[in-house]
């Protein structure tokens, strides 16, 4: 989530609703003046919530760059704090305006609860904040992205906790919104088909965005074709993940941890390795699922070749 | 309904008996045939067999020592029993390379995977299929009227188990279509569902999430069951799956207090979930609706229970089911709690 980005558009929008005949280039004007010190603009409520948010995601993100030096029980108890704090910021985020639902949601996820406590916490978020999203991309409207990440955290919970039917139509409802789905639906959505082996939904998809590949997409078409037992297709897409995907084969066999998306997935390049432990960690419990699958990829030698060499390289533990 | 290994093999060899006494008179069949359960049971040798039938009796010998003696066997005598089952089916295969039964079953120890054995299983499917058809054709020829539709039935069997084994390997694989094909190729085969596997099927469906399948199903049991109804285990299991998946909790929980009305002890079984080894020959022939069923049956459904990323380790489903019955049963969670408060005792 680009808070700081968000909370610029909404100040300039404001104002420029409220001068009212503002012509483009004043506004662009107006953009750069607000971009340069949001916090001076930040009179309304949901602003000044947005801004306290913007605050405490930098702080959250900043106080992570030093988890390496941790050993396994001072991570886990740096993690809980910095959790904790996030969540008194989003407190002070929604006494500024208690409608704020970005700083509901990252409260929410930053509990870190078990997927079926946040599965209801998520849709009850989710019933409470109904409304109606414009037609045409939803995302273009600022007040409507807190809806989307809502419903794309509502598909991805849906994953962890194994109800996929669910998880597809509610990445749906987002892309349905989001035609340009900038928060990635479709990444769920395909790991969904996958688990319900429904090659068309999982081609519809794909085709539905041009055949764009990511590594969600990668790895979505392995399990799924794996689970079909179209074995040496099943391979070649193997093949595929790991010539496109950057660190494909080592975020396969070495799964690392990834941290909670709060609220939504961080930026990462397309098929890089960032992308590809993102992929792989959303898709653990579809692995999980089927239980020779790892042992079938690491039986081939050039799988294991290539994570070895990538870890290698780039001084990871292999 | 279940596979009874010990009567499938007392009807292979009445079957070959009336066949040889034949175009005797008829005052001498059932002299003769008075005297067969006696010799059935006390002197095997004397009636008149073929390989296959010995092949076969071999087999039942090995699922008695791997099926239903082995889980209640200390270490030392599991051990013993493994490699006289193994001996068993070595033998039974040496006296009949036809003994599908044999070789499915010693397939589990040969292959070093899962998939392996699933693939081993599929790739000799139509094989087992073929073979089968030649031998029923070739009874009913020999046999004839009544006894012929009973040799047919007998002469299928061991594809019908080779296809439930199939169907139940696919599903602990992930290969959930796979699992629905083969159980359907079994039902359209055996359409009283002999061996059960309409449970199986219940099970797959449930991880596809396919909601008209399973009530599909549930329709279908008046034709292929219509001494059982739709309220064993496994369906209600499968549907208690789908409400929980749909967040239809008060549906979960009507389901698993249907159970607990059924089935006694039931409480105990799906607060512990606990996972045992399939049976070879085929699921394991206990009392519908007893306490030996709903335990095969949570096992069976381990595949759905242990879904999803929760942290206890129990599954998501596995968790709330848990959860749920220990409310609906407090008595059944003391008796968990205790049993697993006394086994972290025994282990330290």
């Amino acid at each position: 989530m680009r808070a700081w980005d968000e909370l610029v558009t909404r100040c300039a929008e404001r104002r420029r609703a409220e001068m009212g005949g503002l012509s483009d280039q004043a506004f662009e004007e107006l953009l750069i003046a607000v971009r340069e010190n949001p916090a001076a603009f930040a009179e309304a409520a949901p602003e000044r919530a947005l801004l306290v948010l913007a605050r405490a995601l930098d702080a959250y993100r900043e106080s992570r760059s030093h988890d390496d030096l941790l050993d396994d029980e001072a991570f886990e108890a740096e993690r809980a704090r910095r959790l904790e704090a996030l969540r008194a910021e989003c407190e002070r985020a929604l006494a500024e305006d208690e409608r704020c639902l970005d700083a509901r949601l990252v409260s929410l996820l930053a509990a870190d609860l078990e997927p079926d406590p946040l599965l209801e916490g998520l849709l009850s978020l989710d019933r409470e904040f109904a409304r109606e999203l414009p037609s045409g991309d939803a995302w273009e409207d600022v007040s409507c992205r807190p809806h989307l990440r809502l419903r794309a955290a509502v598909a991805r919970t849906c994953v962890e906790s194994s109800r996929f039917r669910m998880a597809q139509s509610a990445a749906l409802s987002v892309m349905d919104a989001s035609p340009s789905d900038p928060l990635g639906a479709r990444h769920t959505h395909m790991l969904a088909c996958a688990r319900l082996e429904d090659e068309p939904a999982f081609d519809a998809v794909l085709a539905r965005f041009s055949h764009r590949e990511s590594a969600w997409s990668h790895l979505a078409r392995v399990l799924l074709l794996y689970k079909l037992d179209r074995m040496p297709a099943a391979r070649r897409a193997l093949h595929g993940l790991d010539e496109l995907c950057v660190g494909g084969a080592y975020a396969l066999l070495r799964p690392t941890f990834v941290e909670i998306y709060l609220p939504d997935r961080p930026e990462a390049s397309v098929c890089g390795l960032a992308e590809c432990m993102m992929a792989v960690r959303e898709a653990e419990p579809i692995i999980a699922d089927v239980p020779d699958f790892i042992n079938w990829c690491q039986g081939f030698d050039w799988l294991a070749a290539s994570g070895a060499r990538f870890a290698e390289k780039n001084d990871l533990e292999w | 309904m279940a596979h009874d290994p010990r009567r499938e093999d007392y009807q292979r060899l009445s079957l070959r008996y009336a066949l040889e006494l034949d175009g005797d008179d008829p005052f001498a069949a059932s002299r003769a045939f008075a005297t067969f359960g006696r010799r059935f049971a006390q002197n095997r040798d004397s009636l008149p067999q073929s390989d296959a039938d010995r092949a076969f009796h071999l087999v039942t010998l090995a699922t008695e020592a791997i099926d239903y003696r082995l889980p209640f066997a200390t270490d030392a005598q599991a051990e013993e029993l493994i490699s006289r089952g193994r001996a068993l089916l070595d033998e039974a295969l040496s006296l009949d390379a036809s003994c599908w039964d044999a070789l499915r079953m010693r397939s589990s120890a040969q292959t070093s995977s899962i998939d392996e054995r699933y693939w081993f299983l599929a790739g000799r499917v139509d094989e087992v299929q073929a073979s089968c058809e030649e031998e029923r054709e070739r009874v009913i020829e020999a046999l004839g009227g009544e006894r012929g539709t009973l040799g047919a039935t007998i002469s299928m069997r061991p594809y019908w188990r080779w296809l439930a084994s199939m169907a139940e390997q696919a599903l602990i694989c992930g290969r959930n279509h796979d699992a629905v094909a083969a159980a359907e190729r079994l039902l359209a085969s055996d359409p009283r569902d002999l061996s059960d596997v309409r449970f199986t099927l219940a099970y797959a469906l449930a991880k596809l999430e396919d909601e008209e399948g399973l009530a599909d199903l549930r329709r279908r049991y008046a034709t292929i069951s219509p001494l059982r109804a739709a309220d064993d285990a496994w369906i209600t299991l499968a549907e208690v799956a789908l409400a929980h998946k749909r967040c239809d909790f008060s549906a979960a929980r009507e389901g698993l207090s249907h159970l607990l009305a059924t089935y006694p002890k039931c409480g105990f079984a799906l607060i512990r979930q606990s996972e045992l080894p399939d049976g070879e020959f085929a699921r394991l022939r206990v009392q519908p609706y007893g306490e030996d069923e709903i335990i095969i049956a949570v096992s069976e459904g381990i595949v759905l229970l242990q879904e999803g990323s929760d942290r206890s380790g129990r599954g998501v489903l596995g968790s709330w089911v848990a959860k749920a019955v220990s409310e609906l049963d407090p008595t059944a969670a003391d008796e968990a709690s205790r049993i697993s408060g006394g086994e972290g005792v025994t282990r330290q």
